[in-house]
């Protein structure tokens, strides 16, 4: 399916008009779109090196997940508005560039990850994983096996790094 | 005096065939830069973490002790692999970079981040730590957080202003952004 027009469309629109009019305001968005890649990459990292009992093993993972919850997904908010500013000042080029679709592709990816998999799999955590004595109302059946949390936490980290590097790899392109 | 000495010195290190095989390089200092910007969500984003624990915001309900110390070691291996790579970039462009402005507020801005981790670190590992569980710290160290979280936004935000070329030397500049760039050679043509 061509989706040039969308490109097209986002090219000729006020955003793009906008985006263009100011290098100064540009390079403030990307910054913001930065920032908000060092908080979700942070919270991201940070919850996965837990449920590989790597960083705070004896914090509850519970605890470490749903304290970066919020975070994640006000990173991500901020990262889709700048990124989609960023995206209309070079809308044409964009449309042609293999990194940018690969980003989106991974980006759809983690957060449809985040929604399903990781947060199943994270809430049916084994004691050994989200710590003793505080494994929540879950059935013993429902446990997932410690591996299974550890591949999905690399599984994880590996969908976010690869969006990050096709990101900056744009530049480039 | 200063710019003339810090401009012979990238001058020099200009003349390595190395820093021009690097700068001109395909693929590899591609690959610099990507790892500079990806290991900064390893070092901010766990500096991040401390931050806003101890602002009172995040992670409320662990110690800040332990948030602070556990986050320490990944922070510091993101810091030291940003720093190579960071003076990797330099070396591959070294005149340029020593004659933007916004490198210069880069360091300078970076030399307070690192003072104010300096405090940071010493107020969150003496031994008076009564408020360590308290969802809020105290106000001293809520405004040290603070401060660190707008000096790294600062850090972020002039590295990416680097790119432009709006304060290069090569523009049409008062002389005192001549000074503080530190275009030598544009001075001495004003003077």
């Amino acid at each position: 399916m061509d989706i040039v027009f969308i490109f097209e469309w986002l090219d000729a629109s006020w955003l793009a008009e906008l985006s263009k009019s100011s290098a100064g305001v540009f390079a403030m968005v990307q910054t913001v779109h930065i920032a908000s890649m060092v908080m979700l990459g942070g919270m991201v990292m940070l919850g996965d090196l837990r449920m590989m009992n790597v960083l705070l093993p004896n914090v509850p993972s519970a605890t470490i997940i749903n304290g970066t919850r919020k975070w994640i997904w006000l990173a991500l908010l901020f990262i889709i508005l700048s990124g989609l500013y960023e995206a209309s000042a070079i809308a044409m080029k964009l449309a042609h560039n293999s990194f940018f679709f690969a980003k989106m592709a991974g980006l759809g990816m983690g957060m449809a990850f985040i929604l399903t998999i990781r947060s199943a799999v994270y809430s049916r955590a084994p004691a050994v994983v989200e710590g003793e004595g505080v494994n929540n109302n879950i059935q013993l059946d429902e446990v997932v096996q410690p591996w299974v949390v550890k591949l999905v936490a690399v599984t994880s980290l590996l969908i976010w790094f690869s969006v990050a590097s096709a990101g900056r790899w744009i530049g480039f392109s | 005096m200063l710019n003339e000495l810090l401009f012979k010195f990238a001058s020099w290190l200009d003349t390595f065939q190395s820093s021009t095989d690097l700068h001109e390089s395909l693929y590899m200092y591609a690959w610099v830069e990507s790892t500079h910007v990806l290991t900064l969500m390893l070092f901010l984003g766990m500096l991040l973490v401390i931050d806003l624990r101890l602002l009172g915001v995040a992670f409320t309900d662990v110690a800040a002790s332990k948030i602070v110390e556990r986050l320490d070691k990944p922070m510091m291996i993101g810091f030291v692999v940003m720093v190579i790579s960071g003076m990797l970039l330099f070396y591959a462009i070294p005149v340029r970079s020593t004659q933007s402005i916004w490198f210069r507020i880069k360091v300078v801005l970076l030399i307070g981040a690192g003072i104010n981790a300096f405090l940071i670190r010493n107020m969150t590992r003496s031994t008076d730590m009564a408020w360590d569980n308290d969802p809020k710290p105290p106000k001293r160290i809520r405004v040290g957080a603070g401060l660190s979280l707008a000096l790294w936004t600062g850090v972020i935000a002039v590295g990416r202003s680097m790119a432009y070329d709006w304060w290069d030397c090569h523009k049409e500049m008062p002389y005192f952004m001549y000074w503080a760039a530190g275009c030598v050679n544009e001075m001495a043509a004003y003077e």
